[in-house]
C-alpha cells in the first residue's frame, strides 16, 4: 500500500477532517459526513488488522523523528481490538442517532462526536506519555461538550461535575508525565520501559501514583465514580451509549498499557500493589449493583450497571502474571461490555422516547409494542450476567480460570456473585415489561418508533453476545501481545 | 463527621506535597539528554529556535492535536448554550479612542511575533493571542459587533487553519511519515502552517469572547 494511504494515520486524520467539515457545515449534513467518515475509518481498522496479523506490531514516527526527539504511534493486537470495538459501535451509534436526532441535533453533537473518536484512536495508538496526555485532553473535553449538548441546567450541571473530575484526572496524569520527565529526559513509553527499574526514585513512583490515580478518575472506578452516573444517566441517549461503552475504556486501556508498560518493573517490585485496583473493582462490581438494583430512573439503572461492570476490567490485575489468560478476559470484558451497554443505552433511549417515562416503572408493558427493544435491552442483559454462550460469559470463564491458576478464589466468588446481581436488575426491568401498563386501556397505544432505532440496538446486543462464539481470532491477536 | 474528613483531605495532601517536594530535589541527573538531541537536530528542522523546532517539527503532532482541542472548546461552548448579546450603550468614550489607537499595533506586533517564531521566542499561538486581544477590545469598545452562532466567517476562518494544517500532514504521508517535511522545505510548509493557524487560533480565541446568542 502506497504510504499516502497509510490507515494508522488515516485513523486519527480522518475522524479529524469530517469532525471539522460538520463544525464548517454548521450542524448541517453531520449525519453524512459521520457515516461516510466513520465508515471510512472502519475500513482503516480493518487494513490495520491485515498489517498487524501479519507483522505483530506496527510503529509510524512521527513526525519522521525517531525517540526520544519524536513521537512514535503504535499499532498491536491490544490497540486493534480497541480501535475495531470503537468504530464498530461508533458506527451503529451515528445510524442510531440520525434516527433518534430526527428533529432536532443538540448543537455540536456531530462535530464532536468526530472529535471524540479522534482522541480515542490517537490514544490507542500512540506510544508517547506526553502525546497521550493531549489525546486525553481531546477525547476529556469532547465527552464533557456532549454531555452538555442541548441540555437544561441539571444536564449541565452533570457536564460541569464530570468536567472537575477529568480534568483533575488529567491534570494529575499531567504532573506525573513531568515528574517522568524529570527523572528520565524522554517521555517515550518504549525507552522508559527499559530505563524504569525496581531502584527506581521515589520521584517515579509518586508519578505512577498520580497517573494511575488520575486514570482512575477518568474511568470512574468506585471511590471515584461519582461524576459517572448523573453525567450517563442524564445526557442524551445515543451520548450515554457512546460515553458508557468506549469512553471510560480509553483511560481503563491506558492504565492497563502503563501498568503493563513503562510501570512493569514497579508492579513487579511491589506484587501487593496490583490487589488495590482488584479490591476496588470487587467493591465496585457490588455496590454498582446495589444501587442498580434501587434505581428510580431507567438510564440511572443502565448508568450504575456500568460502574459495576467496570469493577470487572481491575479484576484482572493481581492475575497478570498467570500469562495472556488475565489479558484476554479484561480485554474480552470491555468490549463485551461496549458492545453491550451500548445496545442497553441506546434500548432505553427508545424506551424513554416512545413510552414517555424515564422511570423504570414507565417500562410496563414494552413487551408488547416495543418487543424488538425489549428483546435487545434482555441480550444485552445476558452478556452483563454473564450466561452462556455471550461474551460475557466467556470474559467471565477466563477470568475464573486465570483467579484459579493464580490461587485468588475470592475473585472467583465475585465475578459469580456479580452476575447474579447483574440478574437481579435485569430482570426487574424485563419482569416490569411483561406487565399490563397500569395506565388505563383506553389510552391509546404509543406510535411505533423508527425502524432503525429498535434494529441498531438489536445489532449491538446480538454483537455482545455472537462475541462469544467467535472470539478466536480477538483472543488471538491478545495473546500475541509483547507489553 | 465533615470537619472530620477535610482535615484528613488536608492532611493527606500535605503529606503529598511533602513527598513531592523531597522527591523533585532528590532527582538523578536525567540519562537521556533530550536537550542535546534537539540541538544537533536543529539544523534539519527548518527552524533556528529550538522551542519552534519542537512543537512545529519533532513533535508537531501534539501541536496539530492542541489546535483540534481549541476547536472542542468552542464547540463545548456551542453545545451548552451560548451567553445573550451584552447590553449596548453604556460604554465609556475614551475606549473606541483608545482601541482605534492600539488595534493597529496590536495587529503589527502579532505579525512580527508570527516571523519572529523562526528564530527567537514567538509564533503562531502568540501571535494569535495578541490578535484575539485586539478583537475583543473592539468589541468591549462596540466597533466590533457580537458574532451570531451560524455566522460563516468566523467558522471559515477557524476550520481554515486547522484544515490546511490537516492537509500538509497528510501529504506529508507520501514522504514516509505523519507531518515528515523534507528538510529543504520544512523553513517553508512551518511558515504556512503557523500563518494558517495564527489566523485559526485568534477567530477561535476570540470567539469565546464573541460568539453570542442570537437576539430573538
Amino acid at each position: 500500500m502506497t504510504p499516502l494511504l497509510d490507515p494508522l494515520a488515516w485513523l486519527i486524520l480522518l475522524p479529524l477532517l469530517w469532525a471539522t467539515l460538520a463544525f464548517l457545515a454548521a450542524d448541517r449534513h453531520g449525519p453524512m459526513l459521520a457515516l461516510a467518515g466513520i465508515g471510512g475509518q472502519l475500513l482503516c481498522v480493518i487494513a490495520l488488522a491485515g498489517d498487524v496479523a501479519s507483522h505483530g506490531s506496527i510503529g509510524h514516527l512521527a513526525g519522521g523523528w525517531a525517540e526520544p526527539l519524536g513521537i512514535r504511534l503504535v499499532a498491536d493486537g491490544l490497540s486493534l481490538v480497541m480501535l475495531l470495538l470503537t468504530q464498530g459501535v461508533a458506527l451503529t451509534l451515528a445510524l442510531y442517532a440520525r434516527s433518534y436526532f430526527s428533529q432536532a441535533t443538540p448543537p455540536a453533537f456531530w462535530p464532536l462526536t468526530g472529535f471524540l473518536l479522534a482522541g480515542m484512536n490517537a490514544l490507542f495508538l500512540s506510544g508517547d506519555l506526553f502525546n497521550l496526555y493531549v489525546t486525553l485532553e481531546l477525547v476529556g473535553l469532547a465527552a464533557v461538550g456532549l454531555v452538555a449538548a442541548g441540555g437544561g441546567a441539571a444536564q449541565i450541571a452533570a457536564a460541569l461535575r464530570y468536567l472537575l473530575a477529568t480534568l483533575v484526572g488529567s491534570g494529575a496524569y499531567l504532573f506525573g508525565v513531568a515528574l517522568i520527565y524529570g527523572s528520565y529526559g524522554t517521555v517515550s513509553a518504549s525507552l522508559l520501559g527499559s530505563l524504569i527499574t525496581s531502584e527506581a526514585p521515589l520521584a517515579v513512583w509518586l508519578a505512577g501514583g498520580l497517573m494511575l490515580t488520575g486514570l482512575l478518575l477518568k474511568t470512574a472506578l468506585l471511590p471515584f465514580h461519582f461524576w459517572l452516573p448523573p453525567a450517563h444517566g442524564g445526557a442524551p441517549a445515543p451520548v450515554s451509549a457512546l460515553l458508557s461503552a468506549l469512553v471510560v475504556k480509553a483511560s481503563f486501556y491506558l492504565f492497563l498499557r502503563l501498568w503493563l508498560g513503562p510501570f512493569a518493573a514497579l508492579s513487579e517490585a511491589l506484587p501487593a500493589l496490583a490487589q488495590v485496583p482488584a479490591a476496588l473493582g470487587a467493591t465496585a462490581i457490588l455496590w454498582g449493583s446495589w444501587r442498580a438494583i434501587r434505581a428510580d430512573r431507567l438510564k440511572m439503572l443502565v448508568a450504575y450497571s456500568t460502574v459495576a461492570q467496570l469493577g470487572y476490567l481491575f479484576l484482572i490485575f493481581p492475575l497478570l502474571g498467570t500469562g495472556a489468560l488475565a489479558l484476554q478476559a479484561g480485554i474480552l470484558q470491555a468490549t463485551a461490555h461496549g458492545l453491550a451497554k451500548a445496545a442497553m443505552f441506546v434500548a432505553a433511549g427508545t424506551l424513554i422516547k416512545v413510552g414517555g417515562s424515564d422511570r423504570v416503572l414507565g417500562v410496563a408493558g414494552a413487551a408488547a409494542h416495543l418487543p424488538v427493544s425489549l428483546f435487545a435491552f434482555a441480550l444485552a442483559g445476558v452478556t452483563l450476567m454473564g450466561l452462556p454462550p455471550s461474551g460475557g460469559f466467556l470474559a467471565k470463564w477466563l477470568l475464573i480460570d486465570a483467579a484459579l491458576a493464580a490461587g485468588q478464589p475470592w475473585i472467583v466468588v465475585v465475578a459469580l456473585s456479580g452476575g447474579l446481581l447483574a440478574g437481579i436488575y435485569v430482570f426487574r426491568v424485563l419482569r416490569l415489561a411483561f406487565r399490563r401498563p397500569t395506565t388505563h386501556d383506553d389510552v391509546p397505544l404509543p406510535q411505533r418508533p423508527a425502524a432503525l432505532l429498535e434494529w441498531t440496538a438489536f445489532a449491538l446486543a446480538a454483537g455482545s453476545v455472537l462475541i462469544g462464539l467467535g472470539a478466536a481470532p480477538l483472543l488471538a491477536l491478545i495473546a500475541g501481545v509483547q507489553p | 463527621m465533615k470537619a472530620l474528613w477535610r482535615s484528613l483531605t488536608v492532611v493527606a495532601l500535605l503529606g503529598l506535597a511533602a513527598a513531592l517536594l523531597v522527591a523533585v530535589l532528590g532527582l538523578p541527573p536525567a540519562p537521556v539528554k533530550l536537550a542535546g538531541e534537539v540541538a544537533t537536530n536543529l539544523g534539519a528542522s527548518g527552524v533556528s529556535h529550538p522551542v519552534t523546532a519542537v512543537l512545529l517539527n519533532f513533535r508537531g503532532y501534539d501541536t496539530f492535536l492542541e489546535v483540534a482541542v481549541l476547536i472542542i472548546a468552542l464547540l463545548g461552548m456551542l453545545a451548552a448554550g451560548l451567553p445573550p448579546p451584552p447590553p449596548t450603550g453604556s460604554r465609556n468614550a475614551m475606549l473606541p479612542t483608545l482601541a482605534r489607537l492600539a488595534v493597529p499595533l496590536m495587529v503589527l506586533a502579532a505579525v512580527y511575533l508570527l516571523w519572529a517564531g523562526a528564530f527567537r521566542p514567538g509564533g503562531a499561538f502568540q501571535a494569535a493571542a495578541v490578535l484575539a486581544a485586539a478583537a475583543v477590545l473592539l468589541h468591549l469598545a462596540e466597533i466590533l459587533a457580537p458574532w451570531p452562532r451560524d455566522r460563516r466567517g468566523p467558522r471559515l476562518a477557524i476550520a481554515g487553519g486547522f484544515l490546511l494544517f490537516l492537509a500538509i500532514a497528510a501529504a506529508l504521508l507520501a514522504n514516509g511519515g505523519l507531518l515528515r517535511y523534507p528538510p529543504e522545505h520544512a523553513g517553508l510548509l512551518i511558515v504556512l502552517i503557523e500563518s494558517g493557524l495564527t489566523v485559526s487560533l485568534a477567530v477561535n480565541l476570540a470567539a469565546f469572547f464573541l460568539l453570542r446568542a442570537d437576539k430573538t
